[in-house]
């Protein structure tokens, strides 16, 4: 772990201060750019993965035998066609790390979302770390970048791509998770889930309205509103953008715009940095430039999406959040460099941000259903144009492409397929009850495109990281440790006022939860207020795995937990120590509470999940494979992600490196 | 009488660019500042005194020599540097003549030029907005406005008006070949913004038609200016910005220009006999 780690976690402000000084510091600094492409030895094989993230083994059945996934069905009556082993636990910047490096957690060093520092107790993100430039010149109230800032890949272990580099066959990875920024390789590769926008965040979309709403702005996301008012049927408001590295105190940049309203109409025009649009009610945008300056010669580029939800009676204008702008990147997003610009030159601006849907929007009402599907759906079309692109030009060696709509959208409409859960609603079920199964058809109509365009030669892969299921109640891990006296808050502390562990006692806390599935030991030697002796680690895991596996659901008798790793026992590797002690691997319908990740205490052990987020997976991964079907008959009758990395390898002829453990899947 | 002459300039460089309208911009950007320069050398030629800036440059580096070979003489070095810049100051004076003349005639084929490389054409499917601007005296929201689109344009949006600046926005969608005018009618009176046509890689594009006004028809000689009584001062079409590349970097057609019109100018200069 790095030594300015400590410093940067969970503050949020001097953590995206950090991101974007280090975009500065990279703007001023040349980077290894314009690296050439690896060798382009012809292979005469090739293998296209498409990577359709949550496919779900039980519903990809479900709509084989509906006759829904007609090219599903032939690519499985051509080889193989099986549930996939997928990740401890089965999130997935864990599963598809475990695909990229053909290992285990242990091996790549991503166990969740969130990791925690072990000298603060505080959460850090895991895919990556940015740190700024190491030394400025200070003029005044302007700091001058002296050096290049970095941002770091925290992914370990070398990726698959990386091995085929090694043997000169090209490869073209587009947008896969757990890849930002891009490790070096000369082969062409696009970064995707773990991609920040340009404020640094994982999405924050900005809300202008006159009507009284809040939204969460939370680690890492979410969204703020900005109230304004129409006067003369005129809004002027700002956009914020990244926090300015040049200045002292990094405050936030902003670009002003305008919005006229028709009198009577509803139509408006916008006018920002020179550029005009119109705008009817309930219409987008398309992609609009941006640029925030830090100091004259030094701006940044971004790329994002107006919608104006109404006009009359309240103003409601909506802004995506601002996307690294692909033809001007102020972040690594590719390998080379110039790829990035070249797929630019040919689509125009497109999404860049690692998770292109506004999840948030949809949860904050900030966007209804109609208009959330509305823009997963550019994402569609988008992926649809640039796979027909790359398939055009994909002659030899290896193909991965992504799609995030699958995993997206049945996050948020699980709710209306699953009458049980909480916010399921009878009405919004008969419009979008469907949505699911659609998506499905859509991953149908991705596969029908490669199968049309590659030869009857191309071994073609379909998979997915994980499955899906419900998430109708949240369990809260730290409340259930404090109960059970494994966590100790200072006296007088009310639990449910409590963040990020303030005011717990350490010196008499033996456990804590960080992270969607992590509970930590609170370790002598290794945590900063560790006083859990090394000898008695062994029976206090076992201790807490015994109690947590029996805690079962009041109203319902279910288990919450299914199984609790104890991830010394399940993870092999060099970074087993890095790992949390326990993975919790929940029961079906149940997950980590919203509160509980960030070292909150809220009142129940077990609540309901009232959201719009309503289906998840982070269950024990046996609950929710994932899915591989292949034009390959499999040589493993339960095959798992990491076995489909050294399938790949062995396709190639190339023998499995010894640090990876999957087995050749074919 | 502005117009008139706008008109025959405008003329001149459509016949200059007809053959060239099939090919890629840069060829018509070289054949212009080719041309250009050899312009330049002629009117230079011409109007400056050729002998009399000989003389200065080769004073000019006369002082420079002697400024060198008298490094250790300080009185010398400081009648030196004083004589060098009474030589500097002659040969700008010598310029000075040859620049006004040319200074009329650059600006106003810089304004045509304008029209042909500053913007580009939106595609089929794209949008883009057409503007009217109006006297501010004009009650907006009385004002009976239609708007009429020729095949290949589609209207989209009703006007969005905004009172204190006195301008109507909307927004068209190109749907197939253009070329016809939009009619912008106010209150009973038609009044025609052109469209260009769609289908050439060179063409000329006027985004604005203004009303009579010397500066604004120096800057505008793309269209006919609108009478000088009419209620509209000036229509717009808003275009996305054309640029020049060459091996990725993009050029704005100006630095395109005069970069090429030195570089010929030089070039050229021994053929013609031209001191510069």
């Amino acid at each position: 772990m790095s030594g300015r780690r400590s410093e940067e976690a969970l503050r949020r402000r001097e953590f995206l201060q950090l991101i974007l000084g280090t975009s500065a510091g990279l703007l001023l600094s040349p980077t290894e750019a314009f690296l050439k492409t690896a060798g382009r030895r012809e292979t005469g094989l090739k293998v296209l993965v498409l990577g359709m993230d949550g496919l779900d083994t039980i519903l990809v059945n479900r709509f084989i035998e509906a006759g829904l996934l007609p090219h599903f069905k032939k690519l499985a009556a051509s080889g193989t066609f099986l549930p996939l082993g997928s990740s401890i636990p089965p999130q997935s910047p864990v599963a598809w790390a475990n695909f990229i490096t053909g290992t285990n957690p242990g091996g790549h060093a991503i166990f969740d979302f969130v990791h925690r520092d072990p000298r603060t107790y505080l959460p850090v993100f895991s895919a990556s770390e940015s740190l700024p430039p190491r030394h400025n010149l200070k003029l005044g109230k302007y700091h001058i970048p002296l050096s290049g800032g970095e941002i770091r890949n925290l992914r370990r272990g070398r990726a698959f791509w990386q091995i085929l580099e090694d043997y000169d066959i090209p490869a073209t990875i587009f947008k896969i998770p757990s890849n930002y920024p891009p490790v070096e390789t000369r082969q062409k590769t696009f970064s995707g889930m773990g991609t920040p926008d340009l404020k640094g965040y994982y999405g924050l979309f900005n809300y202008y309205t006159n009507e009284y709403k809040t939204v969460t702005e939370e680690y890492g996301g979410g969204g703020r509103v900005h109230y304004v008012y129409v006067i003369g049927n005129r809004v002027e408001a700002k956009i914020p953008g990244p926090n300015n590295p040049f200045v002292k105190g990094n405050p936030e940049t902003f670009v002003d715009f305008r919005v006229f309203i028709d009198p009577v109409h509803q139509v408006a025009k916008i006018s920002l940095q020179g550029q005009e649009f119109i705008l009817r009610e309930k219409e987008w945008s398309g992609w609009k430039r941006i640029r925030f300056e830090f100091i004259p010669t030094q701006t940044v580029s971004g790329i994002c999406q107006f919608y104006l939800k109404e006009v009359r009676p309240k103003f409601k204008l909506y802004v995506s959040p601002i996307n690294i702008d692909p033809a001007d990147p102020a972040l690594p997003l590719s390998t080379p460099e110039s790829y990035s610009r070249e797929l630019a030159k040919k689509f125009g601006p497109f999404f860049t941000k690692g998770l292109p849907a506004d999840t948030a929007a949809l949860e904050n009402d900030v966007l209804d259903e109609k208009e959330f599907l509305y823009q997963d759906e550019l994402v569609y079309q988008e992926s649809m144009a640039m796979l027909e692109d790359e398939l055009k030009n994909f002659r030899s060696g290896l193909l991965f492409f992504y799609f995030s709509n699958a995993d997206q959208r049945q996050h948020m409409f699980f709710r209306l397929i699953d009458r049980d859960h909480p916010a399921y609603n009878e009405k919004l079920a008969s419009e979008f009850g469907q949505v699911i199964e659609k998506t499905y058809q859509q991953m149908d109509r991705a596969l029908q495109l490669a199968m049309e365009k590659t030869d009857s030669r191309t071994v073609i892969i379909v998979m997915s990281d994980h499955g899906f299921c419900p998430f109708r109640k949240g369990f809260n891990l730290n409340t259930w440790l404090l109960r059970n006296g494994y966590h100790v808050l200072r006296p007088g502390t009310k639990p449910e006022e409590v963040t990020l562990f303030q005011t717990t006692d350490w010196s008499r806390s033996r456990a804590y939860g960080v992270g969607l599935n992590a509970l930590y030991l609170n370790l002598k030697g290794r945590e900063a207020g560790g006083i859990v002796r090394p000898e008695e680690k062994q029976s206090l895991l076992r201790e807490l795995a015994r109690k947590l596996e029996q805690i079962t659901d009041p109203e319902t008798g279910e288990r919450v937990i299914l199984k609790a790793y104890i991830t010394e026992e399940v993870y092999s590797g060099p970074y087993v120590t890095e790992a949390p002690d326990i993975i919790l691997g929940f029961n079906r319908n149940y997950r980590i509470s919203w509160n509980s990740p960030l070292g909150n205490f809220p009142r129940e052990i077990i609540e309901n999940n009232p959201q719009k987020w309503s289906g998840d997976h982070m269950t024990a991964p046996g609950l929710i494979p994932g899915v591989l079907l292949a034009n390959r008959p499999s040589r493993l009758e339960q095959p798992a992600l990491e076995d489909v990395t050294a399938g790949i390898l062995s396709l190639f002829g190339i023998k499995i490196p010894s640090g990876m453990t999957g087995r050749p899947v074919f | 009488m502005l117009w008139w002459l706008n008109s025959a300039l405008g003329t001149l460089i459509r016949i200059i660019f007809m053959p060239l309208a099939s090919f890629h911009p840069w060829i018509a950007m070289l054949v212009i500042s080719l041309l250009t320069a050899l312009l330049m050398l002629f009117v230079y030629k011409k109007t400056s005194d050729q002998a009399g800036i000989k003389r200065a440059r080769e004073r000019i580096k006369a002082h420079l020599l002697e400024i060198r070979l008298y490094q250790n003489d300080f009185r010398t070095q400081l009648n030196s540097q004083k004589e060098l810049l009474a030589a500097n100051l002659r040969y700008l004076s010598y310029n000075l003549k040859p620049l006004l003349v040319m200074i009329i005639p650059i600006f106003l084929l810089l304004a045509q030029l304008n029209l042909w490389f500053s913007y580009r054409i939106p595609a089929k499917d794209e949008t883009f907005l057409l503007k009217a601007r109006f006297i501010k005296s004009v009650d907006l929201m009385k004002l009976n406005l239609e708007v009429e689109t020729p095949a290949g344009l589609q209207l989209e949006t009703p006007p969005v008006r905004i009172i204190d600046e006195a301008e109507v926005s909307w927004r068209l969608r190109v749907t197939g070949a253009t070329g016809k005018p939009v009619i912008i009618t106010v209150d009973g009176e038609r009044y025609l913004k052109s469209i260009p046509a769609t289908n050439r890689s060179l063409t000329r594009v006027s985004p604005v038609r203004v009303r009579k006004n010397l500066w604004q028809e120096l800057l505008h000689p793309g269209e006919k200016p609108l009478p000088a009584d009419s209620l509209l001062t000036r229509v717009e079409l808003v275009l996305p910005e054309s640029r020049l590349e060459f091996a990725g970097i993009s050029f704005h057609w100006l630095v395109a220009y005069f970069l090429l019109s030195i570089i010929f100018g030089f070039a050229l200069k021994g053929v013609f006999r031209v001191e510069i």
